[in-house]
């Protein structure tokens, strides 16, 4: 770090914090053009269904997909072989294919007014039944969702390892059937999209809150027909994402549509029953587990047929098969597998459109492959953390390729092991449990995958695949550093961190660093905030971007140091010679106002700079927690406490100690969300059956413990400080070391959870299952 | 309908549906967006306002119903002595990412302070369940809580130049 403490390693304190503790943030609904309407969309109320029409109100502005075919379908592709795109209609034509699709936009002065014409619009539909349950979907009788294909499926992947002769040779053998439940990642702000037409630019303005801006004006431009530069995206502050705001919205196409047709800005807020019911989108997961493990806990290989409830259409950009098809390479996890047999299915359902959420699959998988190891350490009679310890990679084996090809790039797995478990007094918690009290030890080991680049998503084929990030980085005339990124913050703080590297670089203070994102017009292109690639990929650039400023200050400086270039450096924001120096603040002052003093061989690109950077090898970063759990099961009433619940994490370089740490307890609670207390249930005719905050429960400050983080530091070999992604990070790891600790607690009685979420219900059943309720 | 408020100090004549709710009226009509709407259902606490002096879900409340009451909402706390203490140590504690729970979990916060000056940590946790986060994870939250009564419980702690007082630079 610089030796003034702000830079790289620094937990600085946020510069965008002021402005939110005062009520000043601005997010979409925070905004209103003067003659806006307001848009409610009527939605069908039914999962599947065929389409006749829609009678209209006598009065006020409605429109159908009849009224705007100047919007194409929404068309997801992957390159993945077999994989079937469907096209998805801004607003629905035919056919029906979820409850909450949209149908017609109902515009008003006001949004209740405009909820007044979406309640007199009369959908005619003829209902079809209804494919609610993924492993139904796959029945080859279930009706057909694209009426086209074959089968309810997007995406099938396998990989067929021989197991045949495991039987004979293991010492032991567990198979497991495992559920996750379908969630709604409920940011606290939903989804908010402005349209405007500007006729002096041509240019239609979309404000939307959204983690990739640049990726959304190249859909809308897509969809709409336009050139990409008639369209520009701003994202003001954003309320929250984690995957749900990483999407090419149909909302978003239709406000664009109407703001060209009328000449009017219009603007869609979406309200939490839309959000709960029109798009709990992720995590749904079906996993059947074989794993075999030699006598001393070694894993021999494991074989897992996987189906993923993708919902109705593929989202753009990621496509209906990324969790599913991603099973595939990410189920060895942090272990040395020798063997893995797969058949993964992106199942096609009248469901929502599976969006990729914090962790994406990871959470499920960790959730099979550590469920499963306690299984097996349970038949083995080994301990918890022995038979992980024996399967985990070993440093000395970093960078380390696994069977399927995945690169870790560095750490020390078993460490982060050792110490999450020393962290508990493992013997008190064995003696509690030896004087019959229903408390257990739940362990948890992964790895997260981030900042993942062309070399991994050229495989599949999507929309986007992300390469090379770019930062624009300049001094304005009075010295202040602008730094312009097209990747968007959504609370992870990047107005400060990225300010903490231009600082490592140039010496500026972060307070005279302005970053400037969130507008497509403003900002290099870049395929978002997504994938845990902010710090890597934006922290490289703008570190580039700022070392090649630093290059051309310097030639400035030296002359007007009159000093060879070469016996100068940039130290501490100024260009130093000895005792003599020259601030960057007159250094930008004379290239903007006194160019009379340049130096002949000034660079005439002046003191603006776009750099780009990419990993080298961009297979992207590894970093790596241990989660160790104490819970506390009530037999009376199956509710479980969390008494402890420690963290061993290490993300390479932490720009910010304080923000990942922020990022890891974050994500934590959302796992312990996903662990213990979210689900949309959905009954068999594909209603959603959670309409509130008060059906579909969200992990409040009583729910979620004191949790402790402890860092281990193993910088990355291939990232421009050492960093690694890690904002998913928390959320994946906890439903696996809850339920382990769970099924420890309740060992005893031979009883085992399988369902996410550890309801007090799914407890109860379990225990009654063995007859021990 | 026709009503009157006063909202931040100032007295307001307002004319709203029936059907509009606080918080509508103070975001469209008053344009005091920092509070905000996050479930309109009264369970995520996002459009927390001081109502007559107590907090209050803005969402839940018809405006039609709060003629005549005294309203407060962030933008009428920023000289406020404890919300300065409460920004200061959210901004310390990393009890923010976002920000859109933010304001209303300060409402709440300042609320906890005033009147329950002894609160341990569990207690702190129990009054904000009407507050839901979904970025934090509600440590930094809760240690800013326990670090704004910890210190208003030492001696002296009215001192203008302790520590924690005076808004954020």
């Amino acid at each position: 770090m610089t030796v003034s403490g702000k830079g790289v390693g620094a937990s600085l304190r946020r510069k965008e914090d002021r402005r939110f503790l005062q009520g000043r943030g601005r997010y979409v609904g925070d905004i209103r053009p003067a003659g806006v309407l307001e848009v409610a969309f009527l939605r069908s109320p039914v999962a599947h269904a065929r389409l006749r029409g829609v009678q209209k109100p006598a009065q006020g502005l409605v429109f159908t997909a009849a009224d705007l075919l100047e919007i194409g379908p929404i068309r997801a592709n992957s390159a993945l072989p077999g994989f079937r795109a469907s096209d998805q209609p801004a607003l629905a034509r035919d056919k029906l294919r979820h409850v909450g699709e949209p149908i017609a936009a109902c515009l008003a002065e006001s949004r209740a007014a405009a909820e007044d014409l979406a309640a007199a619009c009369l959908p005619d539909y003829e209902e079809l039944p209804a494919v609610s349950d993924m492993l139904a979907a796959l029945a080859p009788d279930a009706p057909l969702i694209h009426e086209h294909w074959s089968e309810n499926a997007f995406l099938e992947t396998k990989r067929e390892d021989e197991v045949a002769d495991l039987d004979a040779i293991a010492a032991a053998k567990v198979r497991r059937r495992l559920r996750t439940a379908r969630q709604s990642m409920a940011p606290i702000e939903g989804r908010g999209v402005i349209a405007e037409w500007d006729p002096r630019l041509e240019q239609l303005i979309v404000t939307s809150s959204t983690q990739m801006p640049h990726v959304t004006k190249s859909g809308i431009a897509e969809c709409l027909g336009l050139d990409e530069g008639q369209v520009r995206v701003i994202s003001p502050d954003v309320g929250g994402g984690f995957g749900y705001k990483g999407i090419l919205l149909a909302e978003e196409l239709v406000c664009a549509a109407l703001a060209i047709r009328l000449g009017r800005p219009v603007r869609w807020l979406e309200d939490r029953l839309e959000q709960l019911t029109a798009n709990a989108n992720c995590r749904e997961h079906f996993y059947d587990v074989t794993a075999w493990a030699d006598a001393e806990g070694r894993l021999l290989a494991c074989e897992v047929e996987a189906v993923v409830d993708a919902g109705a259409y593929s989202a753009y950009p990621f496509s209906a098969c990324l969790e599913a098809a991603q099973i595939g390479s990410i189920f060895p996890g942090p272990y040395t597998l020798p063997r893995f047999r797969f058949r993964t299915v992106s199942a096609c359902t009248n469901k929502p459109p599976i969006l990729p959420y914090r962790g994406v699959a990871r959470t499920g998988v960790c959730f099979a492959m550590e469920t499963t190891l306690d299984a097996l350490a349970r038949q083995l009679g080994i301990d918890a953390a022995a038979i992980r310890a024996i399967n985990l990679v070993p440093p000395e084996a970093m960078p380390y390729r696994n069977l399927v090809g995945k690169v870790f790039d560095s750490g020390d797995y078993p460490e982060a092991l050792r110490r999450a478990v020393a962290a508990i007094d493992v013997a008190a918690l064995r003696a509690r449990q030896a004087a019959g009290e229903t408390v257990g030890l739940g362990l948890a080991v992964f790895c997260e995958q981030g900042a993942h680049g062309t070399s991994v998503y050229h495989g599949w084929g999507i929309p986007f695949v992300p390469g090379f990030e770019q930062a624009q980085a300049r001094f304005t005339p009075d010295g202040v550093l602008e730094l312009r990124v097209g990747l968007h913050s959504h609370g992870q703080g990047l107005e400060t961190t990225l300010a903490q590297v231009a600082h490592e670089v140039l010496g500026v203070d972060p307070a005279r660093v302005r970053l400037v994102h969130g507008d497509t017009a403003l900002t290099p292109y870049s395929t978002g905030t997504w994938g845990s690639r902010a710090m890597v990929m934006a922290g490289g650039a703008v570190a580039e971007a700022c070392r090649q400023l630093g290059e051309r200050a310097l030639t400035i400086g030296a002359a007007l140091l009159q000093a060879p270039r070469e016996a100068c450096v940039l130290r501490d924001g100024a260009i130093v010679q000895g005792e003599a120096k020259v601030t960057l603040d007159e250094v930008a002052r004379t290239w903007y106002r006194r160019p009379q003093n340049l130096p002949r061989e000034v660079d005439k690109g002046g003191l603006e700079v776009t750099a780009g950077y990419r990993p080298d090898p961009d297979t992207g970063t590894h970093s790596y927690a241990a989660h160790a759990v104490v819970a506390r099961v009530d037999r009376e009433t199956g509710a479980v406490v969390l008494e402890q619940y420690v963290i061993v994490e290490d993300g390479g370089t932490l720009v910010n100690p304080m923000i990942v740490d922020g990022q890891v307890l974050g994500g934590t609670a959302q796992g312990i969300g996903t662990a213990l207390y979210e689900e949309m249930p959905f009954d068999a005719q594909g209603q959603p059956l959670a309409g509130t905050l008060a059906d579909y429960l969200l992990p409040g400050a009583s729910e979620v413990p004191d949790i402790t983080i402890e860092h281990m530091v193993t910088p990355s070999p291939w990232t421009r400080f050492g960093q690694k992604g890690i904002g998913e990070s928390g959320a994946i790891g906890p439903p696996a070391a809850i339920v382990n600790a769970i099924n420890d607690a309740l060992a005893r009685f031979g009883a085992e959870v399988t369902d996410l979420p550890a309801t007090p219900a799914r407890v109860l059943a379990a225990l009654a299952k063995v007859g021990a309720a | 309908m026709k009503l009157h408020l006063t909202v931040n100090g100032a007295a307001t004549a307002l004319e709203a549906e029936p059907r509009t709710h606080l918080a509508d009226l103070l975001r469209d009509q008053l344009l005091l967006t920092g509070t905000h709407i996050g479930c309109e259902h009264g369970v995520c606490g996002a459009c927390t306002v001081e109502l007559d002096g107590a907090p209050a879900r803005s969402c839940l409340m018809h405006a039609g119903s709060c003629d005549g009451a005294t309203v407060r909402t962030i933008e009428g706390l920023v000289d406020d002595p404890v919300m300065a203490l409460l920004c200061e140590a959210f901004s310390a504690e990393h009890a923010l990412q976002c920000g859109y729970c933010t304001p209303g979990m300060l409402m709440t916060a300042r609320d906890i302070v005033l009147r329950l000056p002894e609160a341990d940590e569990d207690r702190v946790r129990e009054e904000l369940a009407g507050n839901l986060c979904r970025c934090t994870g509600y440590r930094g939250i809760v240690r800013a809580l326990l670090a704004v009564l910890a210190s208003r419980r030492r001696p002296g702690s009215g001192d203008p130049d302790s520590p924690l007082s005076g808004c954020l630079a």
